[in-house]
């Protein structure tokens, strides 16, 4: 046989490329726990765990219920997801306890900015992802089936004593889109709670109520990106739909689970002033002045690498409208050093968080207040 | 000039449950490729479309099990037709998506040995390119089987009814040379199938579609029932992709009419991709343009 490559797959490049997208092989931090793992070789173990969100149809059809696409199967079909296949007329996840990527990054990196500054996150990501984001930072996982990255067993107990061992206070769910490895995030998040370990979901928003409604009561915070404000972004270079996005944000602040939003600003396709204005009024009036929201930086990525790097002054200028327009924790983020990585208080203007890129230079946040003029500070901090 | 399509049935070739009757398959290739080249035989019509130094992929559609999938007893007596044209049968490449799925189709494997290559692109070494590529509309990883191992193609498909896209057919096969297809069955699979056809791998590649019509699933595929499966009895042959799909349309079509069920388009399901391909200018699409020859065997 023609052997393409060594048989052990992964070469240098595709190594580094794909753990500089996955933010793996941590250097500094708690302990850099694992490398990333991808690679062309088939893993044939995956799960057969029966999935919690679809209707059973005539013909061993099924209706997926868990996002707004509601993919309808027949026999041995998967999703859209790709991780999710109908067996028989049965509808299982590929993906329970099969983490493609695990590491421990600064909380920071997802980002949440109001929640346990400084501290470590455990990051557990399986593949598959609900839409098909062409700029997509993780596409080498996110864009892929389960069979073609390689991963591991790592049940919902062994990644809530992990987190122990490394001593993480929380779980991130995150890289690729939580949303399809529901069922293994749900549980591991319940096993978390069980242990006082907090869990953190990144999420694109593509998930229907009912789903996420349950899941908003066993984890702690939601970070939603939003990746525009007109229903063309989401057709043309998300393959998905705003409103069920709009949706999920309404939710998860109705409910207690802690949320920041990020919109990542791609120069010219959706960085018009006018829009995040929109945007930012809508978060006004359906979320609150207190929502963190993020304006983070692009970088030329997997199918949109034509366009260059968000020009700083585009992200400043943004910050800038969101504050006028009366929100008030605004930040940037990919600007490492920037004023606009640090925490204000919005009354008496004191610095309360200094950041430099994932590290927390100072903190002054006392029992969840601004220490000057005991303004609360919304998060979760101890 | 008009595409030209062959339809070759072959009485007996498959009776309901029973194993290939293997004399009766072997005339209707011998038929089916002479009618179609205007050639004597077999082996002197695949002379016009393959050379003796091309590497040859049969790609199979094994995704719906034993009982609708291109089984070894009716792909294995077509490879062995290259040994003709000169062409080792080392490469001969039968291959699709995994081989579980091969596997579970009734296919040994056989990546390294001699005779065919039967394999899987999830065959260690091989995989998917690293690199997506973007054409049109689609991005997508594309089979090592298809860009490293061969350098001509056969889609040797089944025909059958899908709920999403109307039918799957010979077009639709190379859906399983990508690493993405879960991504492109929105808008029933239209403009997506017409668009991975396009792609260079697989545009610069294809010389030949066969249609495994023996049995026709007409309804609720693309898996496997019973009720609306057809012993056809059929071979369906063509080198212009979109004309064959086009013929392979009309037979589900036929089929679902005889049983009384809705055309694709009254069930909100046209297998449009099949006019998008035309309007690409991967092949012909209406009635005028194909010429159809049958026969029987």
């Amino acid at each position: 046989m023609d052997a393409r490559r060594p048989l052990t797959g992964m070469n240098r490049r595709r190594f580094l490329r794909t753990a500089a997208g996955t933010g793996a092989a941590l250097a500094s931090g708690p302990a850099a726990l694992f490398q990333n793992l991808y690679a062309f070789q088939a893993t044939a173990n995956l799960s057969h765990v029966e999935a919690r969100y679809y209707r059973k149809l005539p013909d061993r059809e099924i209706e997926c219920q868990l996002c707004p696409r509601k993919c309808r199967l027949g026999d041995k079909e998967r999703g859209y997801c790709g991780v999710r296949e109908n067996d028989g007329g049965r509808y299982y996840t590929l993906v329970y306890g099969k983490a493609c990527t695990r590491a421990v990054d600064p909380i920071e990196k997802k980002p949440f900015f109001h929640v346990l500054p400084g501290t470590a996150a455990l990051s557990v990501a399986t593949a598959g992802c609900n839409v098909s984001c062409k700029f997509c930072q993780n596409w080498e996982i996110s864009q892929s089936r389960p069979e073609q990255v390689t991963h591991v067993d790592f049940p919902p107990r062994d990644v809530a004593a992990a987190a122990e061992a490394n001593r993480c206070p929380s779980i991130a769910f995150t890289y690729s889109e939580p949303t399809v490895f529901y069922e293994y995030m749900f549980d591991t998040a319940v096993e978390a709670g069980r242990r006082g370990v907090r869990s953190l979901v990144v999420s694109g928003g593509h998930i229907n109520p009912e789903p996420l409604e349950a899941l908003t009561k066993v984890v702690d915070a939601i970070k939603i990106d939003l990746k525009a404000f007109t229903p063309e972004f989401y057709k043309t270079w998300v393959k998905g739909d705003l409103a069920p996005v709009l949706e999920a944000i309404k939710l998860i602040a109705r409910r207690k689970t802690w949320l920041e939003i990020v919109y990542l600003v791609i120069p010219t396709l959706n960085d018009d002033p006018d829009d995040v204005r929109r945007m930012v009024r809508w978060i006004l009036k359906e979320v609150g002045p207190a929502v963190p929201l993020h304006f983070t930086r692009f970088m030329p990525m997997y199918l949109v690498k034509n366009l260059p790097p968000t020009p700083i002054s585009t992200l400043r200028a943004l910050r800038k409208i969101a504050l006028e327009e009366g929100l008030a924790y605004v930040y940037t983020g990919n600007i490492p050093g920037d004023e606009g990585e640090n925490t204000w208080c919005p009354s008496c203007k004191t610095l309360l968080i200094r950041r430099n890129g994932f590290a927390i230079e100072a903190n002054a946040i006392k029992g969840g207040m601004c220490p000057s003029c005991r303004t609360p500070v919304p998060g979760i901090w101890a | 000039m008009p595409a030209t399509v062959v339809i070759v049935r072959g009485r007996g070739v498959r009776p309901r449950g029973g194993d290939v009757a293997a004399p009766v398959l072997g005339r209707m290739y011998e038929r089916g490729l002479s009618l179609l080249a205007g050639q004597a035989g077999a082996a002197e019509s695949l002379r016009t479309m393959f050379a003796p130094s091309d590497r040859i992929g049969i790609k199979i559609n094994a995704i719906a099990g034993r009982e609708l999938t291109t089984g070894p007893a009716v792909a294995l007596p077509f490879a062995r037709l290259f040994g003709r044209l000169g062409i080792a049968d080392r490469d001969v490449v039968l291959w699709d998506r995994t081989n579980r799925e091969l596997r579970a189709a009734g296919y040994s494997l056989n990546a390294a040995g001699s005779g065919f290559r039967v394999l899987g692109t999830d065959t260690a070494g091989l995989g998917y390119e690293d690199e997506p590529l973007a054409h049109r509309g689609i991005a997508s990883r594309f089979s090592a089987v298809l860009t490293s191992l061969v350098t001509a193609s056969v889609s040797f498909a089944i025909l059958k009814d899908h709920g999403l896209a109307g039918v799957t057919a010979g077009m639709k096969n190379y859906f399983g040379a990508i690493h993405n297809p879960n991504k492109y069955h929105d808008d029933r699979c239209d403009p997506a199938v017409a668009e991975v056809f396009d792609a260079p791998p697989v545009r610069t590649r294809h010389r030949l579609t066969i249609l495994d019509a023996l049995v026709v699933q007409c309804h609720r595929g693309p898996s496997y029932h019973a009720a609306w499966a057809e012993p056809l009895e059929t071979l369906v042959f063509g080198t212009d992709p979109v004309a064959v799909d086009a013929v392979g349309l009309r037979i589900v079509e036929r089929l679902r009419k005889a049983k009384g069920l809705p055309t694709l388009e009254e069930d909100g399901r046209p297998a449009s991709y099949i006019r998008t391909a035309e309007a690409l200018g991967l092949g012909r699409a209406a009635e005028a343009d194909i010429r159809v020859l049958e026969d029987d065997v």
